[in-house]
């Protein structure tokens, strides 16, 4: 069956409205689609919108191409297709709507995100212009040590949970040895 | 690290000792630096487990500054609620750390001058106090930690805006001044408004240390910087030194009119807190502050000459709620609390105590 969404790719996933117990229409779509209708279905600050209506919104999207994560509208709420995309930051979901609601960013990444709407709120609150940076900054390659290690124990824990999965211990010994080393680094510097 | 800790109530900060430049009127100066950690959320948007793993990332980087023997570490998410309180109390913590969530710590020495939360609003607050007006003293304290830090630990910054933090207020260099002052005299003239307003002119606040809105408990104010991005450091340094001597000017020209002027007004309000301090048998933590802030005056205009600035200040902490409570070792019921505070009190102010 295709999905009943982008009517091209294989419907995996089924929706269904739940009504006092009756179960109302159901639809099939990808699982491409699905994160798309995600966005709109679990967003409790907006009105409940019934399926077919997301499945209209996201539709209207998939026409205009505006399906990559950064043009998306925010998962707070729908921008009406065609109108200016809203910025969401990759790493950290955090929308510009969000940030203005919160006032606290969700993660460094939002600086280059919001960028653009950044200027004149740095200006106002800091009574500077321009809003650009005057002190010290630390050397750019500092401390980029301890990101790649926490980088590659990372990828080595993901490693060892699929040995164990597969059930191939004696590659699990070896990558356990490993990750012991590297997080046992930062006490062996002390110590010298 | 827990035997550390018990110690507290008996040991208190260098900065309280009184002493320092303008001791007379500020009691102590704190600058602070806002850090992140590159490739975490910040601390509000972080999981247990990503603030479990900038609080283990930065304990070890703290380890290899080797900041000071006497280093002492605490995680917050297993100490009971009093004990954080004192901290708080202390000014060691904030009460935003103190009642936040998740894995968190403090990392301070034993001169408690410098402090570092782990998880507060940002990855990293690095804080270090002196006693009296010392800016210069305290910045260059505290550049040499982070400039120690930085090189083991991926700060977030960018070469636009600087150290990124939480909230847009701290972004650039991430750094706080603030300077705590006693303002008795301006406070009885009723000009604390003009400081208010003057600071505000010059993007600095002036707020009340105890108590809320324009109601300070015992006089004491924080005078510190608002902005953050668009000054070097240096500047910021510059311009506190160029704000403050100003305020302390105008409460000492105050405080001169008092004693010249209202010589009998103002003996007779510092003599009765003396009096009644060394009387009551039961005290709020407000009647405390505003009668230990009529002595502390006092001792400056020469009416009072048997009691140490040192004494007032640590009254000032020990006084409060959450350290008579440490001190008895458990929870007291208000009531109680006002009678030990006035047994405090007297036993510290006894003549010929000190
Ligand atoms: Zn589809
Ligand atoms: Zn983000």
């Amino acid at each position: 069956m295709d999905c009943q969404c982008c009517n091209k790719k294989p419907a995996r996933i089924r929706i269904c409205d739940v009504e006092e117990n009756n179960i109302g229409e159901q639809i099939n779509v990808c699982p491409d689609c699905f994160n798309l209708i995600k966005r709109y279905m679990f967003d409790i600050t907006k009105p409940l919108m019934t399926t077919p209506d997301v499945i209209r919104e996201v539709q209207g999207l998939l026409t205009a191409g505006e399906t990559s994560l950064a043009t998306l509208p925010e998962p707070g709420g729908i921008t009406p297709v065609g109108k200016e995309p809203v910025p969401v930051c990759p790493d950290c979901g955090m929308s510009l709507s969000e940030f203005r609601a919160r006032g606290r960013f969700g993660c460094p990444r939002d600086y280059e995100v919001f960028a653009e709407h950044l200027d004149p709120l740095f200006e106002r609150i800091h009574d500077v212009q321009p809003a650009r940076h005057q002190g010290h900054l630390p050397e750019k390659t500092a401390g980029e040590e301890v990101v790649q290690r926490r980088q590659t124990v990372a990828d080595l824990r993901k490693r060892l949970d699929a040995a164990v999965a597969e059930e191939n211990y004696e590659l699990a010994a070896r990558l356990r040895d490993q990750i012991a080393e590297l997080e046992a680094q930062p006490k062996a510097e002390e110590r010298s | 690290m827990n035997e550390a800790f018990e110690n507290f109530p008996h040991i208190l900060g260098e900065w309280l000792k009184g002493t320092g430049p303008d001791s007379d009127i500020v009691v102590s100066t704190r600058v602070r630096f806002a850090r992140n950690v590159r490739g975490f959320p910040f601390t509000g948007r972080a999981s247990d487990a990503q603030r479990s793993d900038v609080l283990k990332l930065c304990e070890d980087a703290l380890k290899q500054v080797h900041l000071d023997r006497s280093v002492v570490t605490l995680e917050l998410d297993k100490l009971p609620e009093l004990k954080r309180d004192v901290l708080v109390e202390r000014h060691l913590i904030s009460r935003e750390l103190a009642s936040g969530e998740g894995p968190r710590g403090v990392t301070f020495g034993r001169g408690e001058m410098l402090s570092i939360m782990i998880n507060e609003e940002d990855h990293l607050r690095l804080q270090w106090i002196k006693s009296g007006f010392d800016v210069d003293r305290a910045f260059h304290a505290l550049c040499k930690v982070d400039r120690a830090l930085e090189k083991t630990l991926p700060y977030a910054t960018s070469d636009r805006y600087g150290y990124l933090t939480a909230c847009p207020t701290n972004v650039g260099t991430g750094m706080r001044v603030s300077v705590m002052v006693h303002l008795p005299a301006l406070t009885l003239k009723e000009n604390i408004d003009q400081v208010f307003k003057a600071a505000q002119r010059m993007n600095h606040a002036v707020r009340g240390l105890y108590g809320e809105g324009t109601r300070a408990f015992g006089d004491m104010y924080q005078i510190s910087n608002q902005t953050t991005l668009g000054r070097s450091e240096e500047q910021i340094v510059e311009a506190i030194k160029a704000i403050v001597p100003k305020i302390l000017e105008f409460e000492r020209q105050r405080r001169g009119q008092l004693y010249t002027e209202d010589r009998s007004f103002v003996e007779d309000k510092v003599l009765r807190s003396l009096a009644l301090l060394r009387s009551a048998r039961r005290l709020n933590v407000q009647e405390m502050m505003s009668h230990l802030s009529m002595l502390r005056l006092g001792v400056d205009l020469g009416i009072i000459s048997d009691v140490p600035v040192r004494t007032l200040n640590e009254l000032f902490i020990l006084g409060q709620p959450s350290h008579l409570q440490e001190s008895e070792g458990r929870v007291l019921p208000a009531s109680e609390r006002d009678t030990r505070r006035a047994e405090l009190v007297r036993s510290r102010l006894a003549a010929g105590s000190n």
